[in-house]
């Protein structure tokens, strides 16, 4: 037996890399190796204030802060059956747009195009291409603008508080969103073609996991419509390589993330994501994981699109900035969230007196884990001997990249309900 | 040119992301550094010595402490960036053993992965600055680069959050409206971005080294109301432990 390790993937958060496993001349698995440190977060918040909670959940990462904070600030405002209005729910919904809007463009424009182009960086890109790269960071900027508006800094906020905010966005700001949107969706547009392109690579994959409404949503849903909590699908189980548990969807593999999101919720999609979708559904339905990157170009033109339709309607019916009052019960809630990158769950329960008893987080990188290794394995089975070690290499690591995964967050992981 | 390098240890990625967050800015960065390790942002990596290194994360794997030890070895000057690096963060405020903590999250006290008790980079090298925040502020790194980059020394922040929440004449939250407010204990630079939202600070800038008085805090929050626990809890969430009364 003889097993390749990997480098350490680049041009992904976190630190993770894959062994690859040959018998006799054969490829015979692929492990994915996550192996950024664990951080406890199921811990750390025993016994803590639920009111802090959020706060902390945000500091699991940094890309996607707001969804692990509105996930959490979700789950408690259940436990304590609090409604809040439908104002607070825009702009949450708002705030996961200007994060799905940061991630897939720093994700598209500054980590895969150098792939596109052959460069090992947006820094080299830019020499040749620097129009398409400062498109990247000038929507990532717009991008940030909402998550520092709603969130309250561009990483990291505490703005967002179960029960509203504490401060909401004035007219001015708002407008920000409204006056510039249109040029960015003409720019990103303009990059379809690109990940088009993009020769299919990865596994395919039949299993998809989404929420039941676009970035929000009360449960799971999957192929069928069939509707359920993830304590009742879902399976995980410990690795001994790897800080990551991995799932399985009634012992199958899934895929969570923006093709999934397309592929069962393209009924929300605004006009111009609507359309674009139904020009590339073909490729989409291939079901190839190297999809993703399409499809997330395809979101964050839904994204912009979709932010420019709230801040018109908020700019219309005015912020009253009312927040809804929060009284501790003894209870449990689950908040699901789509963070960028796929299905993310926050579950507690908590005390009357305020104070969290029972913490689980499941994020989509665990989530998606299996199908990376699966999707590892089927690139270096079709490609090992066959062409030269570093341009395989380079292969399996476009692979994971597909995927965007956020290894941070997902090695802090994830218990069993007990 | 001068070289640089960026490593991350284990967080949340976010002071390596902030990096990225420099937009335009980052362009001027490279016009003075060649940019040798990155990992988050560039597949390109070349081995060898740094004038800069850059390093955020705790330790909490052996695998992290050898990347801070070769970070050290090669780099003439190093910045601790983030409170992961300069405090230890969250992930090192959790007592007790790893053995106890894999068996309640893994299911398993067996440590296959080298998992050590998360610690800041200061308790195992020395570290020529540190700029602290979760995340810090960028602007902060940028003025330290270009400083460097001139051959000037960058200096610490030695104010409270308070001064610049007074400059930016917000209301002060703890005496006005009686919420937790970490601001009069934690180093200020951050412009006292969550005043700005009327919520008092978490803190997460870390304690400022000299002249706070966290009993003095902590009376004020047991008048309002909080227990020792929550006080405990409140203090220990950034500090790495630094904060006691």
């Amino acid at each position: 037996m003889v097993r390749v390790e990997t480098r350490t993937f680049t041009r992904v958060e976190g630190s993770g890399s894959a062994d690859i496993i040959i018998e006799d001349g054969k490829v015979k698995e692929v492990k994915v190796r996550l192996v950024e440190g664990p951080r406890f977060f199921e811990l750390l918040t025993l016994g803590r204030d639920y009111y802090d909670v959020p706060d902390m959940e945000a500091r699991i990462c940094a890309i996607c802060y707001l969804s692990h904070s509105i996930a959490s600030i979700t789950a408690i405002e259940r436990a304590f059956e609090v409604e809040v209005t439908e104002e607070i729910e825009l702009l949450r919904e708002l705030g996961l747009l200007g994060e799905l809007i940061e991630s897939h463009s720093l994700h598209l424009y500054l980590l895969v195009s150098p792939d596109v182009f052959g460069q090992p960086d947006a820094i080299n890109l830019a020499k040749k291409h620097w129009d398409l790269v400062k498109d990247g960071v000038t929507i990532m900027n717009f991008g940030n603008y909402i998550r520092n508006l709603i969130g309250g800094r561009e990483i990291h906020g505490i703005n967002a508080k179960p029960g509203g905010f504490g401060r909401y966005p004035s007219e001015e700001e708002l407008r920000v969103i409204e006056k510039n949107f249109k040029e960015y969706v003409r720019n990103v547009v303009k990059i379809l073609e690109l990940f088009a392109s993009q020769r299919p690579f990865g596994a395919r994959f039949d299993v998809n996991i989404v929420t039941d409404k676009y970035l929000l949503g009360d449960k799971l849903m999957t192929d069928d419509g069939s509707l359920f909590d993830y304590h009742e699908c879902i399976e995980e189980k410990a690795l001994p390589y790897s800080f990551a548990k991995q799932s399985r969807y009634k012992g199958k593999i899934f895929m969570v993330g923006s093709l999934p999101r397309l592929l069962l919720k393209s009924k929300y999609l605004t006009p111009t994501a609507a359309e674009f979708f139904e020009g590339y559904k073909d490729l989409l339905m291939e079901r190839y994981v190297s999809r993703n990157n399409l499809a997330q170009a395809i979101e964050l033109i839904y994204a912009l699109e979709k932010s420019g339709e709230i801040a018109e309607r908020l700019l219309d019916e005015g912020i009253s900035g009312n927040n809804v009052p929060i009284r501790p019960v003894e209870g449990e809630g689950i908040g699901y969230v789509e963070a960028p990158r796929g299905v993310l769950v926050h579950h507690y329960r908590i005390g009357e007196d305020g104070k969290i008893k029972y913490s689980n987080i499941i994020t989509p990188t665990a989530m998606n884990h299996a199908l990376m290794e699966l999707s590892l394995y089927e690139e270096a089975k079709n490609n090992l001997g066959r062409m030269e070690d570093e341009r395989v290499m380079r292969r399996l690591e476009e692979t994971i990249r597909a995927f965007d995964p956020c290894i941070s967050c997902s090695v802090h992981m994830v218990k069993m309900r007990s | 040119m001068r070289t640089l390098g960026v490593f991350e240890l284990t967080g949340c990625g976010g002071c390596a992301l902030n990096i990225i967050f420099l937009y335009n800015k980052l362009f001027d960065v490279i016009q003075l550094y060649k940019i040798k390790e990155f990992h988050m942002a560039s597949s390109y990596r070349e081995e060898g010595s740094l004038d800069v290194a850059l390093v955020s994360g705790s330790v909490s794997t052996q695998r992290d402490l050898e990347i801070l030890r070769r970070a050290r070895e090669n780099s003439r000057f190093l910045i601790a960036i983030g409170t992961c690096a300069t405090h230890g963060n969250m992930q090192s405020s959790l007592e007790g053993s790893m053995e106890e903590k894999l068996e309640r999250i893994y299911g398993t006290r067996d440590n296959y992965m080298g998992a050590l008790n998360s610690k800041p980079i200061v308790e195992y090298v020395k570290v020529d600055f540190a700029i602290p925040g979760c995340p810090y502020d960028k602007d902060e790194l940028y003025q330290a680069l270009i400083l460097l980059a001139k051959g000037v020394e960058p200096v610490y922040k030695d104010y409270p959050v308070c001064v610049e929440c007074k400059l930016n004449e917000y209301e002060c939250v703890l005496v006005k409206r009686g919420i937790p407010c970490l601001g009069p204990l934690t180093v200020g630079g951050c412009n006292a971005i969550c005043l700005r939202s009327g919520i008092g600070c978490i803190g997460c800038r870390g304690p400022l080294p000299k002249g706070v008085n966290p009993a003095g805090e902590a009376r004020i929050l047991k008048e309002l109301g909080y227990d020792d626990e929550y006080i405990r809890n409140k203090y220990k969430t950034f500090s790495g432990g630094g904060l006691k009364w």
